[in-house]
């Protein structure tokens, strides 16, 4: 008798043992597929982070190239912008948490550029201050490997335009058109002044002396009006102009008798 | 004897497949595809949009410039969903802290929070370069 319940719990504990182990490696596969899909997520979460990223390099770069324009053109020294992207480049190459990040750039010297700056503030009723450079971009991340090239060109171009009609005696009603583009399209001013040049070759800035008046068309057209008194028939007239980035631009015409 | 010994083993095997569906059905009730990592993904992502939407005229530079701690929350209240929790903090390029006061909606203490960070420069002609961290969450 005692030999056959022995018998009967040995056969007992051995079913009890395999159901525990099919238990348990169903606990490890749940597991395991538990561990997989969070790290897929993880996988999104970095390669979203890894294009945010670029395009925070990219958003950064065009500020950079902007801000040097700026000051170019507002009397700094050409090598401001590649000091400028020269700090901007060391600084990203420190800052990706997830990799190595890796930015390199040359500034444009095909002509007109000369060392990526562009500045042409003509006597045709034509001015230009551009800025231009082109860079590479390296990420080395544990998502993948991203290597993007991209280039900023920022323009900032002026077009003037004058007529005149004598009134009387030596005294011209004066029309200036100005038109104002960024990267070719049209753009506002943050601020323009004109000028006119006296029979003594001085330029003087018209005022309510002159009815100067100015018309801003919202679409980066201006036209600007003033009676100035000049016996010669050339008038010249000169256009200064910023615009909403502070780059600033100049350009002078020789007004046209209608 | 051996029928009844068949009869046991059949229903042993009857109990281990009740053991291993109720396991199969207390996993998915228990990890239905982890919901944090989706949330903080969601969080991450509205959290650099906002940043970028900001940037991406040079309007953050230009408040950072300003020291306009009021109007940079202000814009994040704005672009930021309804029920997201915030607070940022700005550092110069050698990573000191330089807004003076907090900049947050609501406080974060004792939240699930997900850190953003932004690298950016000023439009200015003194070009200013910065690291912006936001910290987000779910308001519960």
């Amino acid at each position: 008798m005692d030999t056959v319940i022995e018998m009967r719990e040995r056969k007992n504990s051995g079913q009890l043992l395999l159901i525990a182990a099919l238990i348990m490696a169903f606990l490890l596969l749940s597991a395991e597929l538990y561990i997989i899909e969070v790290g897929k997520i993880i996988g999104e979460v970095e390669s979203n982070s890894m294009n945010d990223f670029v395009l925070a390099v990219e958003l950064g770069s065009r500020h950079v190239i902007v801000g040097s324009l700026a000051n170019v053109s507002n009397g700094g020294s050409n090598s401001v912008l590649e000091w400028n992207i020269q700090n901007w480049s060391s600084f990203i190459d420190k800052q990706y948490q997830f990799g190595k990040s890796i930015l390199d750039y040359t500034l444009e010297e095909t002509t007109p550029y000369s060392s990526g700056i562009w500045i042409d503030w003509g006597t045709d009723g034509i001015g230009v201050s551009s800025a231009y450079a082109n860079f590479t971009y390296k990420l080395l991340g544990r998502e993948g490997n991203l290597n993007q090239s991209y280039f900023i060109n920022i323009t900032h171009t002026l077009f003037v335009e004058s007529t005149y009609q004598v009134g009387v005696g030596d005294e011209k009603q004066v029309n200036v058109t100005i038109n104002l583009l960024n990267e070719g399209k049209p753009a506002l001013a943050k601020q323009i002044t004109i000028y006119y040049k006296d029979q003594l070759n001085n330029w003087l800035i018209p005022d309510e002396t002159n009815n100067y008046t100015i018309s801003d068309y919202g679409n980066g057209t201006y036209l600007a009006s003033f009676v100035v008194s000049i016996p010669s028939p050339n008038v010249e007239v000169s256009a200064h102009v910023f615009d909403q980035r502070e780059i600033y631009v100049q350009a002078n015409a020789t007004s046209i008798q209608i | 004897m051996f029928n009844k010994r068949g009869q046991i083993r059949i229903i042993e095997a009857f109990l281990a497949i009740a053991v291993i569906f109720s396991s199969l059905i207390f996993t998915t009730v228990t990890f239905p595809s982890s919901p944090n990592l989706a949330k903080q993904k969601s969080l991450s992502s509205f959290g650099m949009q906002a940043l970028i939407e900001l940037d991406v005229n040079g309007t953050l530079g230009k408040l950072i410039e300003q020291r306009n701690w009021t109007a940079i929350k202000q814009s994040l209240d704005i672009s930021l969903p309804i029920g997201v929790s915030f607070n940022l903090t700005i550092y110069d390029e050698n990573f000191s802290p330089i807004n003076s006061q907090v900049i947050q909606n609501t406080n974060l203490l004792g939240r699930e929070t997900v850190s953003v960070q932004y690298i950016g420069a000023s439009q200015s002609q003194n070009i200013q370069l910065f690291i912006l961290r936001l910290q987000l969450a779910w308001t519960r």
